[in-house]
């Protein structure tokens, strides 16, 4: 629900959405008449939804082109020249603001006509039409910041196609991905009880069908969702202040966040939903609660409670039911929708929340290990967007996206993050104009073989628990001693670095059999000039940060793949205003520039200094 | 009894760890070693490998070894028939059920008996050898191992900070290790002894005693599926290689993209130290991988080991391709390389998932205990010939996992416990006897903590055994396996 702001006396949330939108425009565009790079004056807090100060004067900043790409690195799949340019002309806010207004778009909807051009050859959808989908949106969309921020979403509130019970749920687990874009930019309530009652969670965690307790059998509730909903998807397991650092219990060690009765209780809970059903409360039976007579769309419309609705349902635990400091008594008539409600407001109410999903976004976005202050701030987002809502996640964005630690360049030896190998793909697509010759954007596929491929395909971690943890710290002495983490590095070791390099050479080669191709024609030109060409990849790769002594080894190396000299046809001598013919050697030449292209961005692309985004 | 040791360093080491705390350096252990005086592990005589098979997710133990005696069975029944799909497997003797669906326990039959030899000394047989025993009906290569005593049984193992009795337990009077129940911490608190966030595995700091006797250090601590703390060392790193060994970066030699000169270009970026942290270390798995690679695949390529049979997937009656034993073809080829890769004490990791049989166990625990049987036979035939050598006895391998799971059914499965039986297996292994005290099924029973087994061996004992096995000294073991003086058994005695 959106919510009103400084213009609560307006008779219309509408009317004052409407207003604001207006202000905001006309002081925006009045700051960007003045120029780029500059700052700009005060705009009310309400625009900026709950940002502290400083992001509020950044906000405002209209960036230079390597700024924009800086930006675009951690705020989309990757900068493409249009982009840069585009966003070199507007402020931030304004960029962030019209990408909270970019419409999704379905992966559903394309499954769908996906499975119908596959009936019609009698073949069936798989999980490749998903991964096709992925790369649809991950590459062309427009609306970049949500593919981001659903792929960071989908790497802490995780299903995965590598669950034997989800690899034949292709449209299911599609429609999961949907929801968590759709949830993106709205209300984190809203996101954590749609991800609860998603099917394809249900059976991913193994919830879905859940029965209460039974005393005289001995058996009792499934306790898996309520142990990852609690552990991974919303408090984490321990103690936490609002800046992300530990809280210590009295012998000085972390202080834990649940005990197992907790989670015992919370499984309680969550007990009596299954499948949904169908329209009427009379659909939902004994029979499809255990899975049969299924509802067509049951792999993507929310799980149902039954116990209140259907006859002879007893799949509701009616006990009392203690967690985390709440306590739901006895019940006479099951009340799972209350319950539930219960539950996920004491989740989305405790205070780990804002630090312990805000510095994962963090991390997925800008840097591993951002500063305590930095986690503080985006916080204070979550906790109050600046109109007493709590998890607003567009204030969360904007409070991630604009703070001083996200903008202002940083040399220091421990900033930065290595980037995930899904979307070091998804830059290298973008920053060469890749397009789909069928539109269909396929081709890629699985990616997660480390000795050929990424190790990472999207939706597809080994568990719950994604491809890497928040707190994995590699068995470096030096990272060890300062005290830092490195996600990313849980997927990255002696195979796998070796199989990036592999795929990233195959793949920077331009191949007419591939649907996906890239468009080197803008580098292809900057051929005969190896210190433009490597002032592009500078451009887009870097953000203009390559380092001088990498610029010249590339520079170097560029120069090596000579460029024969254009052989003309020997010929009576032309009219002087005649054009020069065609070489005869105009293949080798093309091959020669196309060469110089693969190795400004190969060498580019493998450095470490592109691989760790700063 | 505990026995903490008077030395600061010693309890500091002890601390960090047992307090779980996230981030903390273990600078200590270094030191620690150095200061030992024999810093080196008893590395001279054959070689020696040890090889972790760690089943992710926590294997429901309880239906892989079953006391089939009244007492156990009876409640194992009672507590594991629930509906919708009951779970209890049946009495020895059962016919299976053709009629019945695949991979039910009607379908499997019985429970497979075992008969443990219950040597006198053997540390466990007195207890153990009132009770009997089945073994799932899926594990047919772990049953003739079993019984041609090189494989032995760990009963009810799992971390522990001190021994606990239940009533202990029940009183919260004995410190109890961090985080149980919790799929990541426990991985960790197995493979090194903490939750999350420890950096060294028990494997690790074992390779780190006996490196310096290897010519080639960079091959001490292999894993084979993935990074694994279980394998990550202080000094010693875990060295990841694939199915076909390691894999070769095509660009930094040869011709690249029309250049002969590139390629050395591109080998200077991505090995060059780099004064943003992460860029040096990404740099530095780069030139690990690199500058190992043509030695470590020279070696490799030119030992083989016959690949793998299929296995029957018990749900659908098909032969399929078995990854786990695929991993141990890699190991056992990198064992017979041994001389040429100029190793003479390597630890190595192997792993494979699925086990958190929440829901569907009957199904999911049939095929991945078939699979988990079969790679151990496929790897006991290959060792009795590698290189025209037996090397059985030169090689021990051990099960782990998260954890055990709860006594009770959901329904369709169960949910994460603690307490869990293991297998160790190997020619140097006394096999055919059951170590530790195997516990009588349900909460009622003494070695249970509600609805799980409370561990009446812990990992620290079945490290230090096999680490002692190895090669390390008592004090090298006390120092890597810090909780180890509290447990009045430091060996388990399942290793001559």
């Amino acid at each position: 629900m959106e919510n009103v702001k400084n213009f609560s006396l307006l008779k219309s949330p509408h009317q004052a959405r409407t207003l604001r939108r207006a202000v905001a425009a006309a002081v925006l565009l009045a700051i960007g008449a003045c120029g780029g790079g500059g700052g700009g004056s005060e705009l009310p807090a309400g625009d900026l939804g709950g940002t502290g100060p400083q992001a509020a004067a950044l906000a405002v900043v209209v960036p230079t082109q390597t700024e924009a790409a800086r930006f675009l690195t951690q705020a989309t799949f990757g900068p493409t020249s249009a982009e840069i340019q585009r966003l070199s002309g507007m402020s931030y806010a304004q960029w962030i603001e019209e990408q909270f207004g970019k419409p999704q778009t379905l992966h559903r909807i394309y499954m769908n006509q996906a499975a119908a051009d596959l009936a019609s050859v009698g073949q069936q959808l798989s999980r490749a039409n998903f991964f096709d989908s992925y790369w649809s949106q991950a590459i062309s969309g427009e609306d970049q910041l949500r593919q981001r921020a659903a792929f960071a979403l989908s790497e802490i509130m995780v299903i995965s196609f590598t669950d034997a019970t989800l690899s034949n749920q292709p449209r299911g687990v599609s429609s999961y991905y949907d929801m968590l874009a759709e949830n993106a930019f709205g209300n984190f309530r809203k996101l954590i009880e749609d991800v609860a009652l998603h099917p394809m969670m249900g059976i991913y965690l193994t919830w879905l069908g859940n029965q209460k307790e039974d005393a005289a059998t001995g058996r009792v509730p499934d306790l898996n969702f309520a142990r990852e909903i609690t552990q991974l998807f919303t408090i984490g397991e321990w103690m936490l202040n609002a800046d992300g650092s530990y809280i210590l219990d009295s012998s000085g060690k972390p202080a834990v966040a649940y005990t197992g009765a907790d989670l015992a209780g919370l499984a309680q809970v969550f007990t009596g939903f299954s499948w949904y059903a169908g329209p009427n409360t009379s659909d939902r039976t004994n029979r499809r609660y255990f899975g049969n007579d299924a509802s067509l769309e049951r792999d993507w419309r929310s799980m149902q409670a039954y116990n209140e609705y259907a006859p002879n349902t007893a799949f509701h635990s009616v006990s009392p039911k203690t967690f985390l400091g709440v306590t739901i008594p006895a019940q006479t008539k099951a009340d799972s929708e209350g319950d539930l409600k219960i539950a996920l407001d004491t989740l989305f109410n405790h205070p780990n929340v804002g630090p312990f999903i805000g510095k994962q976004l963090i991390q997925r976005t800008v840097t591993s290990n951002p500063s305590p202050a930095y986690v503080g701030r985006v916080t204070a987002a979550f906790n109050d967007n600046g109109s007493g809502v709590r998890g607003d996640m567009k204030a969360v964005w904007r409070a991630i996206l604009l703070d001083p630690e996200a903008r202002d360049t940083n040399s220091s030896s421990t900033y930065g993050k290595l980037r995930e190998p899904v979307v070091r793909l998804g830059n290298f697509m973008r920053a060469f104009n890749a397009s789909s010759t069928s539109g269909r954007y396929t081709g890629i596929g699985l990616t997660d073989d480390p000795a050929t491929s990424l190790n990472q395909t999207p939706v597809f971690a080994p568990t719950v628990f994604n491809f890497f943890r928040p707190g994995y710290v590699p068995t470096s002495k030096v990272i060890t001693d300062a005290g830092l983490v490195a996600p990313e590095m849980q997927i990255t070791h002696d195979v796998s670095v070796a199989g990036y390099m592999n795929y990233m050479r195959n793949i920077v080669t331009v191949n007419t059999t591939r649907d996906i191709r890239q468009n080197y024609s803008a580098e292809v030109a900057l051929a005969g000039d190896p210190a433009a060409l490597v002032e592009r990849m500078n451009l887009l790769l870097f953000y203009g940060q390559m380092p001088d002594a990498l610029k010249t080894q590339i520079v170097a190396a560029v120069t090596s793949r000579t460029v024969p000299a254009p052989v003309y046809p020997v010929s009576t001598a032309p009219a002087a205003s005649a054009p020069l013919p065609e070489p005869t050697n105009q293949a080798a030449i093309d091959t020669a520039k196309l060469d110089r292209v693969y190795l400004a961005v190969f060498l580019s692309m493998a450095s470490p200094d592109y691989l760790i985004q700063k | 009894m505990t026995n903490l040791n008077a030395s600061r360093r010693k309890f500091l080491r002890t601390a960090s760890v047992v307090s779980g705390s996230v981030g903390a350096a273990a600078a200590p252990f270094a030191l620690n070693l150095a200061t030992l005086g024999s810093a080196v592990a008893q590395t001279t005589g054959p070689y020696k490998a040890i090889v972790c098979l760690f089943m992710y997710g926590g294997n429901d133990a309880s239906n892989m070894i079953v006391r089939t005696d009244a007492t156990s069975f009876n409640v194992y029944t009672a507590m594991r028939t629930q509906a919708p799909d009951s779970i209890a497997l049946l009495a020895p003797g059962t016919a299976p059920n053709a009629n019945a669906a695949r991979a039910t326990p009607a379908r499997l039959g019985g429970v497979v008996p075992i008969a443990p030899k219950f040597t006198a000394g053997v540390p466990g047989s007195t207890p153990n050898s009132a009770f009997t025993y089945g073994l799932h009906p899926s594990m047919p290569e772990v049953a003739s191992l079993f019984a041609a005593n090189r494989l032995a049984i760990l009963a009810n193992a799992g971390p522990l900070v001190a021994p606990m009795t239940k009533a202990q337990y029940q009183a919260n009077s004995v410190p109890r290790p961090r985080a149980l129940g919790s799929h990541n911490d426990q991985q960790s608190t197995w493979q090194a002894l903490g939750p999350e966030g420890v950096k060294v595995g028990w494997g690790g700091h074992l390779g780190d005693l006996v490196a310096s006797s290897n010519a080639n250090v960079a091959f001490t601590s292999i894993t084979v599926s993935g990074n694994a703390v279980f394998s990550a060392g202080d000094t010693v790193f875990q060295y990841q290689v694939g199915g076909n060994g390691a894999v070769q970066i095509s660009g930094i030699s040869g011709n690249l993209f029309g250049s002969s000169t590139a390629s050395a270009a591109l080998r200077g970026i991505v090995t060059s130290d780099n004064q943003n942290l992460f860029a040096n270390e990404y740099a530095s798995i780069v030139k690990r991988s690199v500058n190992a690679q043509a030695s470590f695949q020279t070696a490799f390529s030119a030992s083989t080991a016959a690949a793998p049979t299929t296995y029957v997937q018990p749900s659908t009656g098909n032969a399929q391709t078995n990854g786990l034993a695929q991993q141990l073809q890699t190991v056992a080829r990198i064992i017979g390389a041994r001389g040429a890769l100029g190793v003479t004490r390597q630890v190595f990791f192997v792993s494979m998932g699925g086990f958190d049989t929440h829901s569907t166990q009957n199904s999911s625990q049939a095929d991945l205990l078939a699979r988990l049987s079969h790679a151990i036979g496929y790897f006991d035939t290959t060792l009795a010939t590698l290189g025209g050598v037996d090397m059985r006895g030169s090689v021990t391998l051990f099960t782990a996992s998260d954890f055990g799971r709860t006594h009770t059914s959901n329904g369709d499965g169960t949910d994460h416990g603690w307490g869990a039986h293991h297998f160790v297996s190997g020619g140097a292994v006394r096999g055919g006897e059951i170590f530790g005290t195997f516990p009588e099924f349900g909460p009622q029973g003494a070695d249970s903590a509600g609805n799980q087994y409370l561990p009446s061996t812990s990992v620290d004992q079945i490290g230090a055994t096999i680490g002692k096995w190895f090669g390390a000294t008592p004090l090298q073991l006390n120092t890597i396996f810090p909780n180890l003086p509290n447990f009045s058994t430091p060996d388990l005695g399942f290793l001559v």
